[in-house]
């Protein structure tokens, strides 16, 4: 009777792949397989959420986001809980699962509801009657900041102290809407209103007059010169100029020009001209000019 | 021989001088990776955007990018101080403390972004861009990357002008626009 060597060689070699295996799978304990994992397929930013893994054994969670790169060991097959601080920013989330290999899979969180209306309004001050002068730019974020991008229906009005000037509403496009119209008639305060659901921003433009219109002076001789005067000085809606506008006078004699500017106060602009008689008086504010006056010399 | 070993200490001075000279820009990483932007004006409005306001924007954004990348990859708030306010730095500011506590960083890298100026105000102090960006994206846990993938990935960008750049306040990564 003789032995196959060839048989005891690979009974040995069997063997020694089995010990292999066993020692192995001592060394690397319970195998750990990563199969899927399922991400919600739209989140609102700050509410809780989950995430599912298939699989067995344990494995490496991780979730990278705007404001968050979170770690945390997990048993595959287990469901994943995500807290409502996790999911705070609107914007691409991205989980992975690793285990013996990794796997990864993107989900979005959006904005949830409106919670503060941004109310951007243009300019401060406005002349009266002017095209296309006054704008305004909402924009709609949720109690996170995170710009709300579903259209939302936003109210604007216009408001002088006796009339609406302008009311419509607007559907938000892109997290935005815009509204631009004519300043008023009227000098005085302006409220603008924007309103969406509960949410309500108040911004006031000043109106003040437009360029004066019509300039009239009025001129004296005294002995210590002439005192020059305007009318009240009005724009063509008859709104009285803000005081500080400038009035520049000009008296022309035979030895040449003289001119003084002087401020407007309390609708009137005034001023002391030291010049001799005879002399020709003019004013001048903004685009308007206005009477000729002419001293002559006293008797 | 005094003269020689003069000359010696003189050529190794110099030499140590190229080196460090040499390596210096190696070490510091003051341009950062590639960032390519193109930019699409004809959809702004109201307000049409003017041809110095498009090239600074461009230069902003890019440059904001390419600090995104930096803070990530380096896990420091610094190069996010510039350039971003509001939420977008909130949110990236919170981005960089938490890769440090959970030792993750992320790397953005051949980035290419095509921006698309939707809506200018008419006073010029708010622009919605959308961008389509494509870049390479790592996340990396102690050094080893866990997830490669180029993505492609759209977000809605609100930029307001301050005093000598246009600052980026919303920065929202959305399915579509």
């Amino acid at each position: 009777m003789s032995w196959s060597t060839t048989t005891v060689w690979n009974s040995l070699r069997a063997k020694a792949r089995l010990v292999a295996c066993a020692l192995a799978a001592v060394y690397m304990g319970p195998l750990s397989v990563a199969q899927q994992i399922t991400v919600p397929s739209s989140v609102t930013a700050g509410t809780e959420s989950t995430i599912s893994t298939s699989g067995s054994g344990s494995g490496t969670f991780y979730l990278v986001g705007p404001g968050v790169a979170r770690k945390n060991q997990i048993n595959l097959g287990q469901t994943v809980r995500l807290s409502s601080d996790d999911l705070q920013f609107a914007g691409q989330y991205l989980a992975i699962v690793c285990a013996a290999e990794c796997h990864s899979s993107e989900f979005i969180v959006t904005a949830g509801k409106p919670a503060t209306l941004a109310f951007l309004v243009h300019p401060s001050r406005v002349p009266v009657g002017q095209p296309d002068s006054v704008s305004g730019v909402a924009l709609l974020f949720d109690r996170f900041d995170n710009l709300v991008l579903d259209p939302t229906k936003i109210g604007f009005q216009v408001s002088g102290l006796k009339q609406i000037l302008y009311s419509r509403e607007e559907v938000t496009h892109d997290g935005e809407v815009w509204f631009r119209t004519n300043s008023g008639k009227e000098a005085g305060p302006v409220h603008l209103t924007a309103s969406a659901g509960d949410l309500t921003a108040k911004r006031v433009v000043q109106q003040v007059a437009s360029d004066p219109c019509n300039l009239r002076i009025r001129a004296q001789q005294t002995p210590r010169g002439i005192e020059i005067e305007t009318e009240p000085v009005r724009d063509c809606a008859g709104n009285p100029v803000s005081d500080g506008t400038i009035v520049t006078f000009t008296g022309m004699d035979s030895a040449g020009k003289i001119s003084i500017d002087a401020p407007i106060k309390d609708d009137v602009a005034r001023a002391h001209m030291n010049v001799p008689a005879p002399v020709t008086i003019s004013a001048a504010c903004g685009v308007a000019m206005g009477n000729e006056l002419r001293i002559g010399q006293k008797p | 021989m005094m003269r020689f070993c003069a000359q010696l200490i003189r050529l190794s001075l110099i030499s140590v001088a190229i080196v460090i000279f040499a390596f210096l820009p190696l070490s510091s990483k003051a341009d950062g990776p590639a960032v390519g932007v193109q930019m699409d004006i004809s959809k702004a409005g109201p307000r049409a955007v003017e041809n110095e306001t498009e090239r600074r924007i461009l230069s902003d954004y890019r440059l904001a990018w390419t600090n995104i990348a930096q803070a990530m990859e380096s896990n420091t708030p610094a190069p996010l101080q510039a350039l971003f306010v509001g939420p977008a730095k909130k949110w990236l500011d919170d981005s960089v403390s938490s890769q440090q506590k959970s030792g993750l960083s992320s790397k953005y890298l051949n980035q290419n972004h095509r921006l698309q100026a939707v809506f200018y105000s008419p006073e010029g102090d708010v622009i919605e861009l959308h961008d389509t960006a494509q870049y390479e994206m790592q996340v990396l846990d102690d050094g080893k990357v866990i997830h490669d993938d180029n993505v492609t990935h759209h977000y809605v960008v609100l930029m307001t002008p301050g005093a000598d750049r246009w600052v980026i306040r919303q920065l929202v990564a959305v399915p579509q626009f």
